[in-house]
């Protein structure tokens, strides 16, 4: 038995440290992705049987307008998340400095986190609407009417990621400060003994040390983008007229309000297929950054 | 040391209890608490918006625990994000008794085989004999799968004040339509108050003009899929629509915001006239209650008898209720005259027993007055088509109140959308 055990030690306990992982990650994560790929080659309203229909749901994704329409809202999201790395790192770099009442502009910066992405939503849906919004209370201080940007098929993206954005720069300022407070304070030292400071200091010095979190940073922003949902549902559905969905949004139009699981399903996969391209840029850098360090 | 050990051991026992429980109660949520109490509870799921509704509900719902010994818990769901949850709960986690829609919605549910079958229900109370022709409304093939509740008759709603002040009346036909939109403009009202973020009031718009335009068959044959979006008979009613949007006759920016708001707008004189249902009167404050009016919507091709949208909520015990005899004790008792009576007239609806006592809202007893002189009904653009339908059409039409130069791209798109669901 003792022999046994000793032969085989070597894989069994972290075998058996890892199963629960594994099976969690298996059944939610694996065996739901893998399900939703067979559904999406399926006829489904979610609750009868299934048929088969092989590949026509993603031929007729193709022939979907509003495929395109989510699928370019989707590259806005994208563009205008990529705003909340810098910003965050500025407002990190502002925030860390020691000045008295810093920290009560810290905790202020951070407020947006505490709250639920559906009250960001709720909230800014108020500041935009045209009738007694913030922003039309601003417009009409200089006399002007301001634009329904939730009901303007070309602004209405804009807006609720906009709203989505703000949330999104307290997180990556969160990131950068812990990254402030992990620099190498001989780094630091030896800079100034080379005369660095001001710019030349953060450029040289500070920043190469802030990589691994900006790149975190970079990452976490970019799943967050194409993960975006929730302010959509709440700010709009989609509104007007179905001119800012986004993947994730169709999918769920498609499948709850349309009982088309199906075809969901399919636009589900599509999103799978993008994020992974991501994912898998994300975990090469990750993995170089480990052995690097090794 | 065998005391420590004991009272130590009984702790860690006590807490693994209370986790678990903890976990259990998180997990379920609350649907599923008649797991834990004894057999005789009653659950019902409401999606009313109206404070005073819920109020009778919750007293019936007392008097009837009194009565019967039964426990009755109510879950309160915002309206429309109970028309989401109710997809998944018919499946998992079924209340015994829940509100919906008559008619097709309903439908759907029988389908899939999702709601309770309550002929039983009908002839133990003999309902019947006082819903009349109401019965079709719950009724699949020969039984009755819910019992209908208060109606809502749609049809333009005004201030009297408002038109008091201006000497107008409600126009009777298209033209006196077209000139009391004007009026109202340059008494810098908007003529007709809109909200369509929640898109269904496009619908109704759409039903209103359609089935004045073309009459009640073409407008369900439409609605059943068996005529083209793309058909010439729908012309006149886009390019009579088109010209309403052209004149400016509808509130800016609609769709940014809900009925609630649009309804908001007409209670404060910024707008002359709303197409909606009695339920408008939850926009409007006690006071001002007295104002309110109704007219229907006017006249367009002379000649074509009224049609009205007359739609009809019901309440459904599903198919996975755990209590299925306990709901249909609870509902035979909400369903009293007097108490269905009292519960619909908190929302202004229209009972659909002929038995229950006369309403002292003049709005409920015009609208009943009213519907005697419409010859047939349709339910709603929602509840008439198909859900999937219903979704594509409603945001198409949205899109047209917006952008009514895109029409016939919106129309082709509708009709690709008809083929596929109606093949």
């Amino acid at each position: 038995m003792s022999r046994l055990w000793r032969r085989n030690r070597h894989w069994v306990t972290p075998a058996l440290f890892l199963l629960p992982g594994l099976i969690l990650f298996g059944t939610v994560i694996l065996a739901a992705s893998i399900e939703t790929v067979w559904i999406s080659l399926h006829d489904w309203d979610g609750i009868g049987a299934k048929t088969w229909v092989g590949l026509a749901n993603y031929i007729e994704l193709a022939d979907d307008p509003q495929f395109y329409v989510s699928l370019k809202n989707n590259v806005i999201w994208l563009l205008i998340f990529m705003l909340a790395p810098p910003i965050g790192l500025a407002l990190a770099l502002i925030v860390n400095q020691q000045i008295r009442g810093m920290r009560i502009l810290k905790s202020l910066f951070f407020v947006p986190l505490v709250l639920a992405t559906v009250t960001v939503g709720v909230v800014f849906g108020w500041v935009y609407d045209p009738n007694f919004g913030l922003l039309q209370l601003l417009f009409g201080a200089f006399g002007g009417t301001a634009p329904a940007l939730l009901s303007d098929e070309t602004f209405v993206t804009f807006a609720v990621a906009a709203a989505g954005l703000w949330p999104q720069i307290a997180f990556c300022m969160i990131l950068f400060l812990a990254g402030l407070n992990s620099l190498n304070d001989d780094l630091i030292a030896a800079g100034r003994v080379d005369g660095a400071r001001g710019w030349r200091m953060l450029r040289h010095v500070v920043l190469p040390q802030l990589s691994q979190v900006g790149f975190i940073a970079i990452a976490v922003t970019v799943i967050g983008a194409l993960r975006s949902f929730d302010m959509i549902a709440v700010m709009t559905s989609g509104g007007p007229y179905g001119s800012c969905t986004v993947l994730a949004y169709q999918m769920y139009q498609e499948s709850i309000f349309s009982y088309r699981f199906g075809y969901g399903a399919a636009i589900a996969t599509v999103l799978f297929v993008i994020m992974i391209v991501f994912i898998a840029w994300y975990l090469n850098g990750l993995i170089k950054a480990e052995r690097s360090n090794a | 040391m065998t005391t420590k050990l004991a009272a130590l051991s009984t702790t860690r026992r006590r807490f693994l209890k209370g986790t678990g429980a903890a976990l259990a109660a998180s997990a379920t949520g609350g649907l599923c608490l008649p797991a834990l109490a004894q057999a005789q509870e009653i659950t019902i799921i409401s999606n009313l918006g109206n404070a005073q509704q819920r109020e009778i509900l919750q007293r019936l719902a007392t008097e009837f625990e009194a009565k019967s010994g039964a426990k009755v818990v109510i879950n309160n769901m915002d309206h429309e994000a109970h028309k989401t949850a109710i997809r998944s709960y018919l499946v998992v986690g079924a209340p015994d008794i829940c509100f919906w829609f008559s008619g097709n919605r309903m439908k759907a549910f029988v389908a899939k085989g999702l709601f309770d079958d309550i002929s039983d229900l009908f002839a133990r109370e003999n309902y019947k004999s006082v819903l009349g022709a109401t019965t079709s409304a719950v009724t699949v093939g020969d039984k009755q799968y819910g019992l209908p509740m208060g109606g809502i008759l749609w049809g333009l709603f005004y201030r009297k004040d408002v038109f008091a002040q201006h000497n107008w009346t409600p126009p009777k036909d298209w033209k006196e339509f077209l000139a009391f939109g004007e009026a109202a403009k340059s008494a810098n009202l908007v003529p007709i108050s809109m909200g369509t973020k929640e898109l269904w009031p496009a619908g109704g718009w759409f039903d209103h003009m359609n089935l004045r335009i073309n009459g009640l068959d073409k407008h369900i044959a439409l609605m059943d899929g068996k005529v083209q979006y793309t058909d010439p008979m729908l012309t006149p009613v886009f390019d009579k629509w088109n010209d309403l949007l052209k004149a400016g006759f509808f509130s800016p920016s609609h769709s940014s915001f809900g009925w609630e708001q649009a309804g908001a707008a007409l209670a404060q004189k910024k707008a002359a006239m709303m197409d909606l249902g009695g339920f408008v009167r939850s926009a409007f404050p006690e006071a001002d209650l007295p104002q309110l009016a109704y007219a229907p919507f006017p006249e367009i091709v002379p000649g074509v008898a009224r049609y009205e949208d007359f739609s009809v909520n019901s309440i459904h015990v599903p198919a996975n209720a755990k209590n299925r005899q306990g709901a249909r004790d609870f509902l035979a008792y909400f369903y009293k005259p007097e108490n269905l009576g009292a519960f619909l007239a908190a929302e202004g609806a229209i009972p659909p027993r002929n038995d229950c006592p006369p309403s002292h809202d003049p709005l409920v007893n015009a609208a009943v007055e009213e519907l005697k002189k419409v010859v047939a009904t349709s339910q709603y653009y929602d509840r008439d088509t198909d859900p999937d339908m219903a979704q594509e059409g409603m945001t198409a039409l949205q899109e047209f109140m917006v952008k009514p130069d895109r029409r016939d791209q919106i129309l082709g798109r509708l009709e690709k959308t008809r083929k596929r669901i109606f093949g």
